[in-house]
């Protein structure tokens, strides 16, 4: 009977996982294919972002230029749009990846010390991340970026100052919950000490949310970057950037679509595929690990 | 009772609709009202390259503040460029020199008025001489060491330091103001020329109504709004559109698109300015006359010029244009990128540091990334730094920079304007410095025989040229497109068009 019974449950599980799978495994699979292209890509590719091969401006895609085959086509400078969106994507990845693991451990440390801290502490740091909330986060990383000299740790810094604080603000919540639970009281009892209470008996069930959290943030990032790019304060001239060659294109999107189009469809492709990841990340270690746990 | 759930559907479909159509029609309202005037007969819109950032004429910003193409519209000068640059009269209906040129006397036109009604005197050209003088305007260095006197109500004398042959040239940017100004008189400023101020907002648009107390007659045309957009894709849609009539300044790759608008239509006219990148001779690395031509010689300038100014730009040969008096062709530089190395080793050129090369507004960008890209190949480091219009006059004038872009004009199209204003070594504008330069440059400011003029200026443009002050790789077109209804305008080869003689056709 108790074999019947997995057996059902395990055709429910069948039937439920294959699209879930899927779900899963699209974005992932696109998501993967970007890093790859942005690790490997540069080293295959041959490609000079200041040199300018103006004789072969303007190709439209799939001409042969003086460089081979230009398959996205050339941009106003006729620099290979393709090598810039490969180049674009390394650009966008680095900087997402460092701005928001930074954001995810101040905003993990600061909303976990806040959280088991208590008292008055808890609300300042709480009235700080509320404050930092309030305001739009690319408006001020807009007026962070014009402050200091063009570059990527500028570029970093005014994203991550505001993307911090939604992981603070999930972390102290957690914190909040967890730090009530019979073993932390135990271990409280027991007279060990509050930083190993933290990492052993706290973080470890902050770090799920985080994670979930931080897939959606990424795509944000990504986007904010790419914001930044387009309007000429994030990276310089010198480095591809899919916002920049999106301004680049705007003025021929009369005369030469591609210019635009190709960098905007990576972004829009990258930031939906991390968002989809995202959801599969928080149906699965979100409510999977809650009902684990409880 | 069954409710039809489609039947229950259709209302609310409806309402969703006409909300939606609604809000579109509403949306449409504010864009078309956001687009001025235009569709009215006797009034036009304009958008030029430069943003109208202030009304004062002798303010410290420079000619592409658009404080001179305003300026023409809403007051007077003495003499004034015709389309063609020839000096022509304007408030001044006779101005004669004394015997070696240095006292000029200027007969104004009689019964001149402000556009407030009150007589425009010899005084109130006295008076604005003197605040331009006073002030920290660019073109102040035109007049240095000058005197003005009113000796009766018509005539006003102005006597240089030295003898100057070209001051009838350089009063074309000298605008007469009303002798008694107060704090708020730029809100609403009174002038003498063809147009008045209705109203005016910094860096967005001003609005101009014909003054029916012009000497020249009140211009057909009754309101005229100068309209800046600052995204090139946005004045090529709102001309397109009917929202601007004119446009100028127009780029090579959309000129194309445009001209086969058949509602358009489009003139190129060679202007005065060149493209100009000084050289900053104060520092080590650009101190030698060989260096500089050496980096001349690594930009293959023919071919960025062919590809991305194939109408509207010419490959320069003269430190000024040919439209300017003074011009004098010189022997062009050769592309050879293999010497333009071997020669900057053999100097000692430290390959290692980068040059500042400074810039203002995106439409120079291609172009400059271009350059730097030539300069690369050779192993030439670049740091190309795009600058607001403010910080870039703040450095050009303070020179912080290595390599300055520039598309230079020359005001009054007489070389004194630009050669006799920026390259002797008082003006350190350009860090270089050369007492055989200052000599040639003060003998042609000096006599007022045209020939022997022209040969100083020649001789000066030599200097400048084989020094490789600067490089001069581009005389500029201006590419005016616009609205078939619009006719009669001049256009000017500063860029500065001129709308009193213009004409709305109905339809």
């Amino acid at each position: 009977m108790s074999g019947a019974m997995s057996e059902a449950i395990g055709l429910v599980r069948l039937r439920r996982g294959r699209p879930r799978r899927t779900a899963l495994w699209i974005p992932l699979g696109i998501v993967s294919g970007y890093v790859l292209v942005a690790v490997l890509g540069p080293l295959l590719l041959g490609y000079d972002h200041v040199a300018t091969p103006v004789g072969d401006r303007l190709r439209a895609p799939g001409s042969a230029t003086a460089n081979g085959t230009a398959w996205l086509g050339t941009d106003g400078l006729g620099r290979d749009v393709a090598a810039q969106i490969v180049y674009g994507a390394r650009t966008s990845l680095l900087i997402a990846t460092v701005a928001v693991t930074l954001s995810a451990l101040v905003g993990m440390t600061v909303g976990a010390l806040a959280g088991l801290a208590g008292g008055w502490s808890d609300v300042v740091m709480s009235r700080v991340i509320d404050v930092l909330l309030t305001f739009p986060g690319v408006l001020l990383a807009i007026v962070v970026a014009g402050l200091f000299a063009r570059g990527l740790p500028t570029v970093v810094l005014s994203l991550s100052i505001t993307a911090w604080t939604p992981f603070a603000r999930v972390a102290r919540n957690v914190t909040l919950s967890i730090k009530e639970r019979e073993w932390v009281s135990a271990a409280r009892l027991m007279g060990v000490p509050r930083l190993v209470i933290l990492v052993r008996h706290v973080l470890p069930f902050v770090l799920p949310p985080i994670v979930v959290m931080a897939t959606l943030e990424f795509a944000l990032v990504v986007l904010a970057e790419a914001g930044l790019s387009f309007l000429g304060i994030g990276l310089p001239p010198s480095t591809p950037s899919w916002g920049q060659t999106v301004a680049n294109g705007k003025e021929y999107l009369a005369t030469a679509w591609w210019i635009s189009a190709f960098p905007g469809f990576a972004l829009f492709l990258l930031v939906v595929s991390v968002g989809l990841l995202g959801d599969q990340l928080s149906a699965r270690l979100g409510r999977n690990s809650r009902s684990r746990t409880s | 009772m069954h409710a039809n759930p489609k039947a229950l559907m259709r209302p609310a479909l409806t309402a969703a609709l006409a909300a939606v159509l609604a809000l579109s029609a509403l949306a449409a309202c504010s864009t078309t009202s956001g687009g001025g005037d235009s569709a009215k007969p006797d009034s036009i819109v304009v958008s030029g390259t430069y943003p109208v950032d202030s009304l004062d004429p002798h303010s410290a910003a420079g000619g592409s503040a658009g404080k001179e193409f305003t300026g023409q519209s809403i007051y007077g000068r003495l003499t004034r460029p015709d389309a063609k640059g020839k000096i022509v009269a304007d408030l001044a209906t006779k101005w004669t020199p004394d015997a070696t040129a240095t006292a000029w006397t200027f007969n104004l036109r009689s019964g001149l008025q402000f556009s407030d009604g009150t007589p425009l005197t010899s005084e109130d050209v006295v008076a604005s001489f003197q605040r331009l003088l006073a002030g920290d305007s660019p073109n102040k260095s035109n007049f240095t060491g000058a005197k003005i006197a009113a000796p009766d109500k018509d005539t006003v004398v102005i006597t240089a330091a030295k003898p100057d042959a070209a001051l009838p040239s350089k009063l074309a940017i000298f605008f007469v103001l009303p002798k008694t100004i107060g704090a708020d008189f730029f809100k609403k400023p009174v002038g003498s020329g063809p147009y008045v101020v209705k109203s005016f907002t910094p860096g967005e648009r001003l609005v101009l109504t014909a003054n029916d107390k012009y000497w020249g007659g009140k211009p057909k045309i009754e309101t005229v709004t100068v309209r800046t957009i600052p995204d090139l894709s946005a004045r090529l849609t709102a001309l397109r559109t009917g929202e601007v009539d004119l446009i100028w300044g127009v780029p090579d790759d959309q000129l194309k698109t445009l001209k086969a608008d058949a509602g358009l239509k489009h003139e190129s006219v060679p202007s005065h300015q060149v493209f100009t990148m000084w050289f900053n001779s104060s520092i080590p690395a650009l101190a030698s006359p060989a260096v500089r031509n050496a980096l001349w010689k690594a930009v293959d300038f023919k071919t960025i010029i062919a590809s991305l100014y194939p109408e509207t730009g010419a490959l320069a040969v003269a430190p000024v244009a040919p439209t300017v008096f003074g011009y004098s062709p010189q022997q062009p530089k050769t592309y050879d990128p293999a010497a333009a190395k071997a020669e900057l080793s053999a100097a000692g050129f430290d390959f290692g540091k980068p040059l500042r090369l400074q810039f203002a507004n995106a439409e120079f960008r291609a172009f400059n990334q271009a350059v730097v890209s030539d300069l690369a190949k050779i192993g030439v480091k670049v740091d190309l730094q795009e600058k607001e219009q403010a910080v870039f006059i703040k450095d050009l004038l303070a020179m912080d920079w290595d390599v300055n872009f520039q598309q230079l004009g020359t005001a009054g199209f007489d070389a004194s304007a630009n050669l006799g204003r920026l390259y002797p070594c008082a003006a350190k504008r350009t860090g270089y410095c050369n007492a055989e330069l200052d000599k040639q440059l003060a003998a042609a400011g000096t006599t007022t025989d045209e020939n022997a003029r022209a040969a100083d200026y020649a001789a000066a443009s030599k200097i400048i040229w084989d020094d490789a002050v600067g490089m001069y790789p581009m005389t500029v077109q201006i590419a005016y497109v616009w609205n078939k209804r619009l006719d009669g305008f001049t256009r000017d080869a500063s860029g500065y068009p001129d709308f009193s003689a213009a004409t709305v056709s109905a339809k």
